[in-house]
């Protein structure tokens, strides 16, 4: 009898042990986070093994896809408008937020922020406030900034006693010179994206901005047929024509280019702000010490400009654990891992406080300027059917770049397809 | 009155009957979720302006269709470089498969070899021959290429230019397909009785009027059930273009698997993808309807 008794009250002293226990293994949340292979999965997850030691109770997952950015929205598209709630967090290029509000597939962050969100907002560089809010809607945080810029090899130009570009004209100088002296039949002396993919939008725009063009009329409607938009596309036809662009330029991804100009064979290159980390520390780089970075060039008599890009982190509509999401988004958008990953990737702050950093300034020199270059950057049109314009632009100035289309067929194609898309 | 009570079911067949209906049950209810459903979502859809990045959606007759077929030169270019596929790669890996097929009907010792061989390409993913042929044809690293400058050529740059990004793409199908329908006319030749050739060789004919008067007439079904179920296929040609070109250069190589699937993930139009859908739903119906009539008409005359 007593043994039956001592039992029972071990129960009873047991029991809330046991009831205290259960919530603590309730409290154990897991995340997942999406992002993309160029957007260095490896540091995210440094970034995320540190957040998890300093947050008991969270676990994050990191899922990696698609090499591209259409790559990785195609997989979210999927994931999205089935309304699967696997992914909590995700990373979403620069252009998106708009699609994103329109679709409801980001959870909008206002309510979380609640009475701070003016102050938050206001410590990022504008251009990366203003992308990210829409209608008046906080819908995503910035992860870190990015731009298009000159990436040239310091020892050649110095052999040829060149000074960096500051114009297109200046760049195809340049460029045929040290080609016709070189005389490497594997070099090449410009490249960029012209495969039908994001960044060959960019290929676009950024010399029709750089002649002074604008993607919208005065009356707000896409007009890409003005007198800069065809000086952008009769840049391309005669850097081809001289050869100082691969004759394969309609083949061109993003990476490609940072590939060709890693293992020596190009000399100048339009690129995004990760190569430079690449060029430094890849094993099979031989450009280590002989890259600089300066601003794109724009023609002569008008300012340069620049694709501005970037990384945005938003939480799932979908996810089961969004106030645990958000508590990681508000950790991943501060100054602290802004500056890590400058360090660990090269990627371009979003606070400008981290641009002058000495730390940050020792691994990437080039930020002394970069912040000039991303604040003065361009957005690429901002609308809730984004990918329908990019897909306009980059079909057509891929046709271009192969050949089979005409500067004026492709624009007038760009201009019928894009007022149906903006009426 | 003496009529209705002939018809009438006893209880034992009526309970037969019910028990019928129980056991279709099932069947019946997997089908519409996975068949009939989906099928009349897409058809409603089809009438509506509908995209997920603008809010609501209103219904607007056969807008979407008038618009596909009319207005839409990327569309119906899509479907003239389907057509354009089907008609060189169906024919391309029947007159390849029949040789591949021929070759593994030998009296080889050891056949396996070739049964591998004839497997191989027929197993492996559409997406990865695409990737494993995108590189075959790169410009500066592609082994064609290669060949190519070896020979003392200029490099053509396959995947840019409209005219060879087809020619590439034709070769990369044709290897892909060739297997299947070198599969279907082996099983097709294995039926024929070898005492017709016995006869044959009797007689004096020649090894290449036996394959004409012999071989060629008795594969008919078997050829005619390859070329149908590969048309069929061909029209919904999606993985290899979209791994090796993407439909580039610009939109030259695109098919309309291709284009319904840009619509609809990328652009998120629901309402004109699924009218596009529709369209090429009704085009396989009709090669099906193709393979049917042939079917019935082998029935009837056995």
């Amino acid at each position: 009898m007593s043994k039956h008794r001592a039992l029972f009250a071990a129960a009873a002293l047991a029991a809330p042990l046991v009831l205290a226990a259960l919530p603590a293994c309730a409290q154990q949340t897991n995340l997942r986070i999406f992002v993309g292979g160029q957007q260095r999965p490896d540091v995210m997850r440094k970034i995320l093994d540190l957040y998890q030691s300093r947050t008991p109770g969270v676990q994050v997952e990191v899922e990696v896809g698609g090499a591209t950015s259409d790559q990785q929205q195609q997989y979210l598209n999927t994931v999205l408008t089935s309304h699967d709630s696997a992914i909590d967090v995700m990373l979403i290029d620069v252009i998106r937020p708009a699609q994103f509000a329109a679709a409801g597939w980001a959870e909008p962050l206002d309510s979380y922020l609640g009475s701070e969100r003016d102050a938050i907002m206001a410590r990022y560089l504008p251009a990366y406030r203003e992308a990210n809010i829409v209608n008046g809607k906080v819908i995503a945080l910035p992860y870190f900034a990015d731009a298009q810029f000159l990436y040239y090899r310091t020892d050649l130009l110095e052999k040829y006693k060149l000074q960096p570009p500051k114009t297109w004209e200046e760049l195809s100088a340049a460029a045929k010179t040290i080609l016709a002296g070189e005389k490497n039949p594997n070099l090449r002396g410009f490249s960029t994206a012209g495969a039908p993919i994001e960044g060959t939008v960019c290929t676009f725009l950024v010399p029709m901005w750089g002649a002074g063009g604008q993607f919208l009329n005065a009356q707000g409607k896409p007009d890409v047929g003005t007198a800069a938009g065809k000086k952008a596309l009769q840049l391309w036809t005669d850097l081809k024509a001289s050869g100082v662009t691969p004759a394969n330029l309609a083949e061109i991804v993003t990476d490609r280019i940072r590939v060709d100009f890693q293992s020596g064979n190009l000399l100048f290159a339009m690129q995004w702000g990760y190569a430079w980390n690449r060029f430094q520390n890849d094993g099979d780089s031989v450009v280590k010490g002989k890259t600089n970075v300066v601003p794109l060039p724009g023609f002569a008599g008008n300012q340069p400009a620049t694709c501005i890009g970037g990384w945005q982190i938003a939480v799932s509509a979908y996810s089961k654990h969004k106030q645990a999401a958000v508590n990681l988004l508000k950790f991943l958008s501060s100054p602290e891992i802004s500056k890590m990953q400058a360090i660990l990737a090269s990627h371009l702050p979003v606070f400008a406080e981290v641009y002058q950093d000495p730390e940050v300034l020792k691994v990437n020199p080039w930020f002394q300027f970069a912040r000039n270059v991303v604040v003065t950057g361009r957005s690429r049109p901002v609308s809730p059917d984004y990918p329908e314009v990019s897909e306009i632009i980059r079909t057509n100035i891929n046709a271009f770049l192969a050949g089979t289309r005409s500067a004026e067929q492709a624009i007038a194609d760009m201009n019928t397809r894009l007022t149906r898309v903006y009426r | 009155m003496a009529a209705a009570k002939k018809y009438k079911l006893s209880k034992l067949e009526r309970d037969e009957r019910r028990l019928g209906f129980v056991l279709l049950a099932p069947a019946a209810a997997l089908l519409t979720a996975v068949v009939v459903y989906p099928i009349a979502e897409l058809l409603a859809n089809s009438l509506y302006s509908f995209r997920l990045t603008r809010p609501g959606y209103r219904f607007i007759g056969l807008e979407n269709f008038t618009f596909a077929l009319f207005e839409d030169d990327r569309f119906l270019q899509s479907v003239l470089n389907t057509a354009i596929l089907i008609g060189v790669t169906v024919p391309g890996a029947l007159v390849i498969g029949l040789g591949l097929a021929l070759l593994a009907n030998q009296p080889f010792k050891v056949k396996w070899p070739v049964r591998l061989g004839l497997l191989l390409p027929w197993a492996l993913p559409l997406v990865f021959a695409g990737l494993i042929f995108r590189w075959f044809f790169d410009y500066r690293q592609g082994f064609v290429n290669w060949l190519i400058e070896l020979a003392g050529f200029a490099p053509p740059q396959w995947l840019s230019d409209p005219h060879l990004a087809f020619v590439a793409l034709c070769i990369a199908i044709v290897w892909k397909s060739s297997s299947f329908m070198a599969l279907i006319l082996l099983a097709g030749l294995q039926t024929i009785p070898k005492s017709l050739y016995e006869a044959a060789e009797v007689d004096g004919a020649s090894r290449f009027q036996q394959f004409v008067e012999i071989t060629l007439p008795m594969l008919k079904p078997a050829i005619v059930v390859a070329l149908i179920f590969r048309t069929i296929t061909a029209i919904q040609t999606f993985d290899i273009p979209y791994a090796m070109t993407n439909g580039g250069p610009g939109s030259a190589t695109e098919t309309m698997a291709m284009y319904i699937h840009k619509t609809t993930i990328d652009f998120l139009d629901i309402g004109y993808g699924s009218a596009l859908a529709t369209l090429m739903f009704l085009i396989s119906i009709a090669a099906t309807s193709v393979y049917l009539r042939h079917t019935k008409r082998d029935g009837g005359r056995n």
